[in-house]
């Protein structure tokens, strides 16, 4: 069968509507766009980390190691190695080489005094240079190798302003300390850490200034070049203590760079999400433009079903030219994606996060998905304007009139309703039931969440038109209300003669609008149960934290601890355990934080933590039906049990977190070295505040990674990440409501198209063209009011149902913030006059006679 | 004409078509019996209402009746469902309207062949030729529709309704849209279709100079066949639209 007439006709349709069309490509365009990139920058990096840890571990061949009981082999936190092993080790047959890997904190302290900020880590390692088994490289200089020397990343010597031969100022897990920069390293092909900054001394200074105690990280071991691997390997295994182990320096690599790739991931998921936003307001365009198009071309249709065409061939053709504008929009997609990797890779590295320079790799699977995503979405907007395409019976070629009644015929209300209430359900069940865990939680609550907006777009061409005329009445524009004008009463009643394109246009809109409102919701809700919590339960007057998120150097808390301005002061920390076979995490701090935070003791004392005694959240006891008295069995990461008793039950978990243990208990449980992820301090009797500042200051002055905070500056920094956090999310979804302005630009334009002769007797009864264009704008004003107020609509109720469904823990209050709203409703004002500009003039630039004339 | 065929191209027994309901309702057409011999150039004729156009998209099975049958040779068209029905337009039908005839993307050949390749089928390439040479169009075939002038853009639609060799071919209002020197041109070479290539037209229209070209005038009104006309002329089918209309 040739398929000839039909592919042919595709083609030409989409060649003769090219640049109704283009807009909808464009928008398929940035949805492509986004999920490549999200694919092409997380494989790039990915494999560039992957490279440089096989560098950096490039001569290591077996790595020696604590062994862990439990957990992620990559995050564990493992008890250090006894530097002694070493000499045992470099006896073995094979063995070349032997070195202690030690990795520890180490802020370098630039020439004004403050410290150097990375978006990585800051680390301080020692290094036997590059012929000793780590990969880094020496760019420039010497290698350090007595005491006090240096040598620093060359990336964050720069940044720093430092060159060989300063005197450079670091402070380390016990103390500052002066060196003298002999070297600066890199790291692979960069001249960075991937971020961190790393400053490398030898390893007596390391081990001295880092305060590693003869102990280290792992020990790496380089073989012999006759020698067999496996063979040294069960050689070492065999003079190892107990809970010690050694693994391959492949091995090593890829957990060190597989923990980081975790993170890649999520990244890109997060990425891979708002491009699903994205082209799901596409989806919405498209539709939009094809059905469109569809009654534009009702004569040319119905002529084709008069002289033969089948129904089938009809729904081809308009699928067919979905298809086209699929693949167009595909190709020109996979090109932008390469955009926007590179655009994010520039402006991470901008911010300093120096990405390992990779080559952008375009994976099969980052081709075909996009291309499955891509067409897929397009085809599947175009079918219904397809199925109703082929409802034109050819009678319409001749009497247009009988061709409208069957575009129109739908069973909207019926499916609509069905399609919001599954969408509600799915979202419900997804959120309250959470089957299968956050997974479940976020998989079913999106798809109820697609369906809920189908829902309500499908619903809300039964309401176009009464609402529209709500709006043109409500709204004030300049000096009257808009229907006391001619153009303003054009503009309503053309919002209102066809609902379902108002509605569907409208709905674009509608779902940025409702994500934007419903995060702001679940935002303003996180941050206003957050404020509550602190001021309920916090007492402290001082909080001393790292933003770094690398913790703070135990010294530090113990010289606030000997100040006699302060009273009580403790830190906090914590660490992993098996309890009862499941995963946690336990926190560890003094019995002075009970004059620091409430955590509201139910039963049993604070003071029991100095007895070794455990303290539990009245959840984790009610699960395990323990009381005060009772004991709890747990197993440590590194393998140790111990059986500690309840000493108290508490109720406020907003700081302390399910599990209490004390200092005393974690360090005899663990070696591993500690820090403080935050320290809270109060002012002893009698001491003003502005003294008490002073000492602790004066006392951070040698710690200056660490960030001194009074109660409400503390408050303030936690909104204010909670703010970074949100402007990051307003920033994707903006992507989303751009789409659907082009939208409400593009169904402007068809529209005007459409009423070419119309415009063209207004403008010959003595129209103006500014009324021409006032009546256009105002139309697609209301439009996108509309659009903004389904989304409010559908949008606060979905961010009530999510703030509800978090845990008491994280949200106990429900807040609707009525500011972003007003904002969303202005903005959509704005939204419409901005869409409406070159329809506006292209409705204005009409020729009258042309107009009239047009068929 | 002496040689009119008796075996019927179309015809519509007790055919009614009812619009609306109770108060509302509208009889477009009443209890219509009617033939149209294979061979023969037939002209409709009434005042508007009086459902020429509705007998034809029923007749052309582009609308159904109420009640009554509607036969295409000997295939009554109330037993054929949408697929059968759009075969059947394809193969055994061709139409020619008033106006909008051509897909403005296709050229003008492609509009021709469409509805042979519509459905796959390879067209007879002497009787294209025939069609084309016949209708003038040798020297305009690769142009879109937009660059043809009114009638030739009727001639194409006049020969994309010929190039399926149909059993019948509808027309609507052919030369409505056309000037009268133009619309003259249109209807002599469907005349010359009858005549010369032994097709058979059924046309509706309202002009009396064009009713003129038919071999025989059928008039309705109010839904029923009044009156009947052989060889007219368009002063006799003057006469009778007038009488019909006092």
């Amino acid at each position: 069968m040739m398929a000839s007439p039909v592919v042919r006709l595709t083609l030409r349709g989409v060649l003769a509507r090219k640049f109704r069309i283009l807009l909808t490509i464009l928008a398929v365009v940035s949805g492509v766009a986004f999920v490549s990139g999200a694919f092409i920058l997380t494989d790039s990096v990915k494999g560039a980390i992957n490279n440089l840890f096989v560098e950096l571990r490039g001569e290591v061949d077996l790595e020696i190691r604590t062994k862990i009981a439990f957990g992620d082999s990559a995050r564990a936190e493992r008890d250090p190695v006894d530097v002694s092993l070493m000499k045992d080790i470099a006896a073995l047959d094979g063995v070349r080489l032997v070195e202690a890997n030690l990795l520890r904190q180490a802020t370098i302290i630039k020439s004004d005094g403050e410290p150097l900020q990375t978006s990585g880590p800051a680390f301080g390692i020692s290094w036997t240079g590059p012929d000793g088994l780590d990969g880094r490289t020496l760019l420039e200089g010497v290698v350090p190798t007595k005491s006090g020397e240096v040598a620093i990343d060359k990336a964050s010597a720069k940044r720093a302003g430092y060159v060989l031969g300063d005197k450079v100022t670091l402070v380390g897990p016990i103390g500052k300390g002066e060196f003298t920069l002999v070297g600066l390293t890199g790291t692979g092909s960069t001249s960075g850490g991937g971020g961190a900054s790393v400053s490398a001394f030898d390893p007596i200074t390391a081990n001295e200034f880092l305060g590693a105690d003869n102990k280290a990280d792992s020990i790496y071991v380089g073989i012999t070049v006759d020698a067999s691997r496996s063979e040294v390997q069960q050689a070492i295994e065999e003079v190892l203590p107990s809970g010690y182990e050694v693994i391959t320096g492949e091995q090593s690599a890829q957990e060190t760079a597989g923990a980081i790739n975790e993170i890649i991931d999520i990244f890109g998921k997060v990425l891979l999400g708002f491009a699903a936003i994205s082209l799901f307001v596409s989806a919405f365009l498209i539709f939009n433009t094809f059905a469109i198009i569809v009654s534009q071309r009702l004569r040319e249709l119905a002529l084709l079903r008069a002289v033969g065409a089948s129904t089938r061939q009809i729904h081809l053709m308009i699928i067919g030219e979905g298809l086209v504008v699929g693949i167009i929009a595909t190709g020109l997609g996979l090109v932008g994606g390469l955009g926007v990797a590179k655009g994010i890779t520039f402006a991470f590295n901008a911010a300093g996060a120096a990405f390992p320079a990779a080559d952008l790799l375009i994976s099969s699977r980052t081709v075909i998905l996009s291309i499955v995503i891509g067409i897929g979405v397009t085809v599947a907007a175009a079918i219904v304007p397809a199925l109703r395409a082929g409802r034109i019976p050819p009678v319409a070629a001749m009497r247009p009139e009988l061709g409208f009644s069957a575009l129109q015929r739908s069973k909207r209300l019926i499916v609509g309703i069905a399609t919001l209430i599954s969408g509600i359900a799915l979202f419900s069940v997804g959120l309250f039931v959470q089957p299968g865990g956050t997974v479940g939680t976020l998989g079913g609550s999106a798809i109820g969440a697609v369906l809920l907006f189908l829902g309500v777009a499908s619903l809300s061409t039964t309401i176009a038109a009464p609402v529209s005329q709500v709006i043109s009445r409500i709204l004030p524009f300049p000096l009257r209300p808009m229907t006391n004008s001619v153009p303003g009463r054009l503009a309503s009643r053309n919002a209102q003669r066809t609902p379902r394109r108002t509605a569907s246009t409208a709905s674009a809109l509608m779902v940025g609008l409702a994500l934007v409102s419903m995060v702001s919701v679940v935002a303003s809700s996180v941050k206003k149960s957050f404020t509550d919590q602190l001021k309920a339960s916090v007492t402290a007057d001082f909080f001393v934290t790292n933003l770094s998120f690398q913790g703070l150097p135990v010294a530090f808390g113990e010289r606030l601890a000997e100040l006699p301005e302060l009273g009580s002061v403790s830190p906090f920390r914590a660490t992993v355990a098996l309890v009862n076979g499941e995963e946690k995490q336990i926190g560890a701090v003094k019995p002075e934080m009970g004059d620091l935070v409430d955590i509201d003791m139910q039963k049993g004392s604070i003071d029991s933590l100095a007895d070794g005694d455990i303290l539990l959240y009245t959840d984790p006891a009610r699960d395990l039906n323990v009381d005060v008295g009772d004991t709890v069995d747990i197993t440590w990461q590194n393998g140790k049990e111990s059986t500690l008793t309840v000493g108290g039950i508490y109720a406020d978990s907003s700081v302390a977190g399910n599990w209490l243990i004390g200092l005393d208990t974690l360090a005899e449980v663990s070696s591993a070295p500690p820090v403080d992820f935050f320290i809270g301090a109060d002012i002893a009797e009698g001491v003003s505040i502005e003294d008490a500042r002073a000492a602790v200051e004066k006392v951070a002055a040698d710690f200056p990674s660490a960030e001194v905070q009074d109660q409400a500056e503390f408050q303030k920094s936690q909104e204010d990440q909670l703010n970074q956090l949100l402007a990051i999310v307003y920033g994707l979804l903006i992507f989303a409501i751009f789409i659907a302005i082009l939208g409400i630009a593009n169904t402007m334009a068809l529209s005007v198209f459409e009423r070419t002769r119309e415009f063209g007797l207004l403008r010959a009864v003595g129209m103006s063209r500014r009324h021409l264009k006032r009546s256009v704008r105002w139309e697609a004003i209301i439009v996108s009011v509309f659009g903004a107020t389904l989304g409010i609509v559908v949008g606060i109720p979905l961010g009530i149902a999510v703030a509800i469904a978090l845990p008491d823990s994280f949200v106990t209050a429900t807040v609707v913030p009525i500011n972003t709203i007003v904002t969303i409703l202005i903005a959509s004002i704005v939204v419409g006059i901005f869409a409406a500009i070159f329809p506006a003039r292209r409705a204005a630039k009409l020729d009258i006679l042309d107009a009239i004339a047009t068929h | 004409m002496t040689d009119v065929s008796t075996v019927a191209a179309a015809g519509a027994i007790n055919a009614s078509k009812i619009y609306g309901k109770d108060d509302s309702e509208v009889r477009a057409l009443d209890d219509v019996t009617v033939d149209f011999a294979l061979g023969q150039f037939t002209a409709i004729m009434g005042p508007s209402g009086s459902g020429k156009s509705t007998l034809m998209h029923c007749l052309a099975g582009l609308d159904a009746l109420t009640s009554g049958r509607v036969l295409i040779g000997d295939t009554d068209l109330a037993q054929l469902d949408d697929k059968k029905l759009t075969d059947l337009r394809r193969e055994k039908v061709g139409f020619i309207f008033q106006a909008y005839n051509l897909i403005p993307t296709l050229s003008a050949l492609e509009n021709i062949t469409l509805p042979m390749d519509l459905g796959g089928v390879k067209p007879d390439q002497e009787w294209l030729d025939t069609v084309i040479d016949k209708m003038n169009l040798r020297n305009r075939l690769s142009h879109r529709p937009s660059e043809l002038s009114g009638g030739q853009q009727q001639r194409v639609a006049v020969a994309r309704a010929l190039a399926s060799r149909p059993q019948i071919i509808f027309a609507d209002e052919p030369t409505g849209n056309l000037d009268s020197k133009t619309g003259a041109e249109i209807l002599a070479f469907m005349k010359h279709a009858v005549t010369d290539l032994h097709q058979t037209i059924v046309m509706v229209t309202h002009d009396p100079v064009a009713a003129a070209y038919a071999d025989r005038v059928i008039f309705l009104a109010d839904g029923k066949v009044v009156d009947e006309v052989d060889n007219p002329t368009s002063e006799l089918v003057l006469d009778r639209m007038k009488r019909l209309g006092s």
